[in-house]
């Protein structure tokens, strides 16, 4: 693609503005399966996405075929779009801003198919000797992935950032009876000779072996703590009620709130692209806008709105660099990047001896369905154990956890200690809450 | 897409390895998403996507390689690596490929292409008034038109070339209803696999309205309470619970892995008398629907149950040979960025002999499910859930009052034995099925069922 003649051409065509947004990917995956490897996928794959502005408004086209001849047609379609937009949202695009670059302090040891496939194998064989009771090693997954995002727009824009990340994914099933129980286990490896595999076995086996002998509880309201995996992933799923561009059409629940108190005096988020904790630290956003580290909410009172160029436009607001994109296929939206509710100083045994007798949440399932975005009201599957004493007790399945979620994140008694940022760009510690409307027999 | 002559050069190429068989998928993808806030057209984005994965098997392993770059050189690169990592060998294998031709089961007859953009956002001004007019309580709307047209070109070492041309419609219109300082939600969803021909039989207004009643009966919604009890699911989406309990259970993907309650289940009874089921992708421009699947088979009816017994899994070609049977043309993926595994199509049940009003004779306490949302399963321990979207109370027999908030969990296995009623209203509805291939379009369906118990998860306990 040649990207001046493709700028040249949309300026010629009347655009004020135009950007190209590129990018690049591959992946290698091997799965593992009963002492043989099951799947290698390889690819590459780079996606091309146009933003242009024309008679004030913003105009998007994503394509994978690169070739010059189509530049004509797909210039005559955004024009076309230009004209059916009826919104009164000004078309934007941004200036060229400095940044500094993320200094990325991990650094990937890649290792030869001969050491994946000996890892693969050497945990298989340890998933399956680690107890009678388990039955099967499922799911196992070695996979390296190199991704890159460059931005060059007509204004002057030239940014690009590249990342890699590594990551190995296993599961194991466990049997009791007529019971079967499963679980999976993923961990960022940057270097497979130093990796504690044996540690790695016994998080993913003892995870699947307390899942044995569940059985649901009575329904009620209990005091229940959700440990900071199941934990990461509601805030995750709720993580757009701090959106400015929902805010901006009034259709977000916290559309009146900003500077009032939503959660507790014991929860602060921050939001800092540039944390370099996650694997995708990001010094500018997908308009090129450089990020910073800013409080979303500060000791439970909200206090920033996260903006893209145009969703701050809206609200006479300032981009805060949360410009980003789900795909290269799909418009710039915002979303938060590298967001992390502040931890606590106890661990989750100390939350449990705090809490006595309760609930504590290990996983949620249908977290794409059994959420209300606009009530924050959510229903969702979940399992995890009782505390009794303040320890561990048996083990507890099919219940569903229930609530409203700005409800529950007001009635917090404690932040615990224990978040981790895996693959993820959300991370949130264990919460204990005083008490949430528990499903069961 | 690329040339016969270059496909076999190709496919010749994959097999100087220690392949057994080898196949290139291409794909290119048109798509149109238009939105449209309370009649005002915010955002339209435009998508071409094209691109080719070439997969190779060695008896049950896979290796696959995707890329959105066909020139010789990154094909050859990509097929290089996949044959190191198989085995190469010096084989001399030449392929010579035949197209096959059938007759198109799913025409498109308006082609969302060649419709100037304003007669399209049109039809969303039509939906956001509509939702607007039904009641003066809905504040804002917001719809979304999306049109796809996907052509695929599927050819194997086997010898087969074969092509599909994949066009789908669908409009989702969300109406956002105040009252007391209190906002809610309800949406309408409704999609075919056919061209913008489908707003002749099924109209935008028709979908704006039904945003807004849905709307409206969350606006006046009580805490819905906790607990086993009876549940009767409505038709149409509310298939959701076959999908999920059942379905996903019955894909090659885990049952040939013996990671599925239903394994080893075939000709056996797992479900009450009551209930059959069926996953068929040739329905005529249904939302599953495909002339072929993703591995260039002729898509097929497939009868999952009949009266209670298990008989047929959905199955693809590679986990049929660890399975030892035959593919039932159920191979389907998202994009050349996935390899195909099992998945469903246009999954339902089957009507049954009871009335409406029969379901909910005797329920003393019990829920009525009218529309579902979404939903998911374990398909090694049979655990599911899905959301409730629009649901009442049953009181002695009858509908006492709306209830929000519900989930539905359960055991596949269990569940699918505790339905005593079936009804005679079947209706499918369209969603989108995330899995291992990637998110595809399919039908769920059902008439109405009653189900004697099933764990209600809400947020009242009284």
């Amino acid at each position: 693609m040649n990207k001046q003649k493709w700028i040249d051409y949309a300026l010629s065509s009347g655009f004020e503005s135009f950007e190209i947004y590129q990018s690049e990917s591959s992946e290698r995956t091997l799965s593992w399966y009963e002492g043989k490897m099951d799947t290698f996928v390889t690819s590459k794959v780079l996606g091309t996405s146009l933003r242009g502005v024309i008679s004030g408004k913003t105009v998007n086209f994503a394509t994978e075929d690169l070739s010059d001849s189509l530049m004509e047609t797909v210039i005559a379609s955004m024009k076309e779009q230009a004209s059916a937009i009826t919104s009164d949202d000004p078309g934007m695009m941004r200036k060229p801003e400095p940044f500094e670059p993320v200094q990325n302090s991990r650094t990937w040891h890649q290792p030869s198919a001969a050491q994946i496939r000996e890892l693969l194998a050497d945990i298989e064989q340890k998933i399956l000797s680690y107890d009678e009771r388990i039955f099967q090693a499922t799911s196992m997954e070695w996979s390296e992935q190199t991704s890159g995002r460059t931005i060059v727009n007509s204004l002057g824009v030239d940014a690009e950032e590249k990342h890699t990340v590594q990551v190995l994914a296993c599961g194991a099933a466990a049997k009791e009876g007529s019971e079967i129980k499963n679980d999976y286990c993923v961990k960022v490896v940057t270097d497979i000779e130093t990796f504690d595999r044996d540690a790695y076995i016994k998080e993913l086996c003892e995870s699947v072996l307390n899942k044995l002998n569940a059985s649901s509880i009575a329904s009620g309201n209990y005091p229940v703590i959700i440990e900071h995996e199941a934990m990461t992933s509601l805030f995750t799923a709720f993580s757009g009620i701090f959106s400015g561009e929902l805010i901006g059409k009034g259709i977000s629940p916290l559309k009146d709130a900003l500077d009032t108190q939503i959660f507790s005096g014991l929860i602060t988020v921050i939001d800092d692209p540039r944390n370099t904790e996650s694997v995708n630290p990001a010094a500018f956003d997908d308009e090129g806008c450089p990020t910073y580290r800013k409080t979303v909410v500060d000791h439970g009172v909200f206090r920033t709105i996260l903006h893209s160029t145009a969703s701050g436009a809206r609200m006479n607001m300032e981009s805060t660099g949360n410009g980003f994109k789900g795909s290269y296929t799909s418009a710039v939206g915002v979303r938060p990047m590298n967001c992390f509710v502040e931890p606590g100083d106890k661990t989750l045994d100390e939350l449990c001896a705090d809490m006595k007798e309760g609930l504590v949440i290990t996983s949620l399932a249908g977290l794409h369905a059994g959420i209300n975005f606009i009530t924050t009201n959510f229903s969702l599957q979940c399992s995890g154990y009782l505390v009794k004493d303040g320890k561990r007790d048996r083990s507890v399945t099919l219940i569903t956890i229930a609530g409203n979620f700005l409800d529950l994140m007001k009635h917090v008694t404690a932040v615990g200690n224990d978040a981790d940022w895996s693959y993820k760009t959300i991370a949130v510690p264990s919460i204990a809450f005083e008490s949430c409307a528990i499903a069961g027999e | 897409m690329l040339e016969k002559k270059q496909l076999e050069h190709y496919l010749s190429e994959c097999m100087r390895s220690e392949a057994d068989f080898a196949e290139i998928y291409e794909e290119l993808e048109h798509s149109e998403t238009i939105r449209a806030l309370s009649g005002k057209v915010e955002d339209i984005n435009q998508v071409i996507t094209s691109g080719l994965g070439i997969r190779l098997y060695k008896d049950v392993q896979s290796v696959y390689a995707y890329t959105n770059d066909d020139s010789e050189e990154s094909i050859m690169a990509l097929i290089r690596d996949l044959r190191d990592t198989l085995g190469a060998c010096e084989k001399d294998v030449s392929v010579h490929l035949e197209r096959v031709t059938y007759e198109n089961r799913h025409p498109a007859e308006i082609d969302f292409e060649s419709v100037p953009m304003a007669e399209k956002t049109d039809l969303l001004k039509r939906s956001c008034d509509a939702a607007f007019e039904a009641d003066p309580r809905i504040i804002k709307v917001q719809a979304t038109l999306l049109n796809v047209k996907q052509e695929v070109q599927i050819s194997n070492s086997d010898g087969k070339m074969i092509s599909d041309t994949r066009v789908r419609t669908r409009m989702m219109t969300e109406a956002f209803a105040s009252e007391n300082g209190k906002m809610v939600s309800g949406g309408d969803r409704p999609g075919a696999g056919m061209g913008l021909e489908f707003f002749c039989t099924s109209t935008p207004e028709a979908c704006g309205k039904e945003a807004t009643r849905i709307a409206l009966v969350n606006l006046s919604a009580k805490d819905c309470p906790s607990g086993k009890m009876p549940v009767i699911i409505d038709n149409a989406f509310g298939g959701v619970i076959f999908h999920e309990a059942c379905g996903h259970a019955l894909e090659a993907t885990s049952v040939s892995k013996n990671a599925s309650v239903f394994c080893g289940k075939l000709g056996q009874k797992i479900a009450a008398d009551c209930v059959s089921a069926v996953d068929d992708g040739t329905i005529p421009n249904a939302w599953g629907s495909q002339n072929i699947d993703d591995e260039g088979n002729f898509q097929k009816r497939r009868v999952l149950i009949e009266n209670g017994v298990l008989k047929s899994y959905l199955i693809d070609t590679l986990n049929g040979r660890r399975m030892g049977m035959e593919s039932t043309s159920s191979s389907r993926r998202q994009s050349y960025q996935f390899e195909p595994t099992s998945r469903m199509t246009n999954t339902f049940i089957l009507p049954g002999n009871s009335s409406f009003e029969e379901l909910f004779e005797g329920v003393e306490r019990g829920l009525y499910a009218k529309k579902m949302g979404g939903g998911s399963v374990n398909p090694q321990t049979g655990e599911f859930n899905f959301a409730v979207n629009e649901g009442y109370l049953i009181e002695n027999g009858k509908i006492a009052y709306p209830v929000r908030g519900a989930s539905l969990i359960g055991n596949g296995a269990e569940i699918l034995r505790n339905i005593d009623r079936v009804c005679s209203n079947l209706e499918r509805g369209q969603g989108m099925c995330g899995s291992l291939s990637g998110s595809i379009p399919t039908d769920v369906g059902q008439p109405a069922i009653r189900v004697t118990s099933i764990t209600v998860g809400g947020t009242s306990n009284e």
